[in-house]
């Protein structure tokens, strides 16, 4: 219909204003460059964290005020939204991330806070459902998942399992629900973000040294690079990887990253790149004015923001130096 | 049907669907601005002007609707005996800000939304989104000036 589209008006307007208030190039430089925690974190008092920094009693607590803010955000835009559905699924990787950190807390015995309160199911019901080993309450994917770690994890006692099993959840529900909501951009997203999840996994079970039937039975489906072609990269050199991927879209991403990764052993500049990757993907439907496109890029600019605030706090309370800090910060998406 | 009541069907479209495309325009601005002003409540001036834009087919289809009630008697003294030809030629006449208005309104509110957002991050280009709605504004005005020329053309 001609003017069906123009429920996103209020929504969309509400999230440009938003988009002002979002850490600058400036004020994160300013950050990187004090020589103290307590100087950085004086920059972001001057900021819409003002008052949560006030209230911040010690630094190392400085998460709370990041999952703070992002389940705020995410709750307002999941408000605003003429098509709720749309936002609501993105809450799932919320639920998973929380799952993902009980489930480690749980066999690791360490204890952590790192939740996300923006899931769509209580965080105190999760977590009594991973203590008790009763997922009856979960809906019925995640019951299935949930299950099969636990019985996973009884037989090979190897935590990585969680992330792949519960990530694989995740993208299948995601990619099915952009299908049956028939949003082609956020499936956009979906697929890319289930290829950059494809790549690590494969350079992470290479480096592993594992077989190529457990990486075929990790790879997730429903991206862009075929599943088989990817898992027959295991008994390659990585330097082929790079030439398999030269004409695909993650030419300048797999070159780079995976360059710093095999001869470091470190995958931030991978994970990086991955971020800016889909930075740039959602920077096409930044200016759409009336659709769901300028919604998901805002969430996800925070999700930025607020990563680039723990690279820098962390970076300061461990006295990196600036140089490696700045190397670290993601593209913004404004 | 008489021609007095074709030509009062012109007068109908002429008023009805320009202002159609002007309340829906304005409608459309109307939420935009409404996002904005919940973050950023300094800015309803501003956005008033942007949302007043869309009103002009509206005033052009009513132009348009007294012109033709002044030439057939509906305002005025008395009614002016119309052939059905006369009736036709009124409504022909009445089809080009009809429609345009329609169209323009609604694409002029789609514009002017856009532009809302574009102040919201930029206020000092609201001129620039202003320059753009009113290039839709054009053929409204275009229509306006078809639709007079054939209404002085109507010989009673």
């Amino acid at each position: 219909m001609l003017i069906d589209d123009t429920i996103y008006g209020y929504a969309v307007a509400r999230v440009k204003a938003m988009e002002t208030h979002l850490l600058d190039q400036g004020q994160f430089e300013r950050m990187i460059n004090s020589s103290t925690t307590e100087e950085a974190l004086k920059v972001l008092s001057e900021t819409g964290y003002s008052a949560a920094v006030a209230e911040l009693d010690d630094v190392h607590n400085f998460e709370t005020i990041l999952a703070d803010e992002l389940s705020y955000i995410f709750n307002i835009v999941l408000k605003i939204s003429p098509i709720p559905e749309l936002i609501g699924m993105l809450a799932l990787r919320y639920d998973i991330h929380n799952l993902k950190v009980l489930f480690k807390a749980k066999f690791l015995g360490v204890k952590s806070d790192l939740f996300i309160p923006a899931g769509s199911m209580d965080l105190s019901k999760l977590e009594n459902a991973v203590s008790e080993d009763n997922f009856l309450l979960l809906p019925e994917k995640l019951r299935r998942a949930a299950n099969a770690i636990n019985e996973d994890f009884m037989i090979n006692r190897d935590p990585q399992i969680i992330d792949l099993i519960l990530d694989r959840v995740l993208y299948d529900q995601l990619i099915d629900a952009a299908r049956e909501h028939n949003a082609p951009f956020l499936e956009g997203l979906f697929v890319r973000q289930i290829d950059l999840t494809n790549l690590k996994t494969l350079i992470r079970v290479k480096r592993m040294g594992l077989s190529r039937d457990f990486l075929a039975r990790v790879l997730l489906p429903n991206g862009t690079l075929a599943v088989d072609r990817l898992a027959a990269m295991i008994e390659e050199p990585l330097e082929s990887l790079i030439s398999m991927l030269a004409i695909s879209d993650y030419a300048d991403l797999v070159g780079e990253g995976v360059r710093e990764w095999s001869e470091k052993g470190s995958a931030s500049t991978l994970e990086k790149l991955s971020d800016d990757y889909i930075t740039t993907y959602l920077k096409e439907g930044k200016w759409v004015p009336f659709g769901v496109e300028p919604l998901v890029g805002y969430l996800w600019a925070k999700e930025i923001e607020i990563k680039n605030i723990r690279i820098v706090l962390v970076g300061k309370i461990n006295r990196l130096p600036a140089e490696s800090i700045r190397e670290r910060i993601r593209d913004a998406y404004i | 049907m008489e021609g007095i009541e074709i030509a009062m069907l012109g007068v109908a479209l002429a008023v009805g669907l320009a202002g159609s495309g002007s309340a829906i325009g304005i409608g459309i601005v109307g939420q935009s601005a409404c996002g904005l002003i919940s973050e950023d409540p300094d800015k309803f001036g501003q956005t008033l002007l942007l949302q007043a834009l869309p009103g002009t087919q509206g005033i052009y289809g009513l132009l348009v609707g007294f012109l033709i009630m002044q030439d057939i008697g509906i305002v005025g003294e008395e009614l002016v005996e119309l052939t059905v030809w006369q009736g036709y030629a009124f409504l022909m006449a009445a089809l080009p800000i009809a429609i345009a208005g329609f169209s323009s309104g609604i694409y002029q509110g789609r514009v002017l939304a856009s532009s809302i957002n574009l102040i919201a991050k930029r206020p000092e280009e609201m001129g620039k989104g202003i320059v753009y709605a009113v290039m839709v504004e054009t053929y409204a005005v275009f229509a306006l000036l078809a639709t007079i020329l054939m209404l002085f053309g109507i010989d009673l």
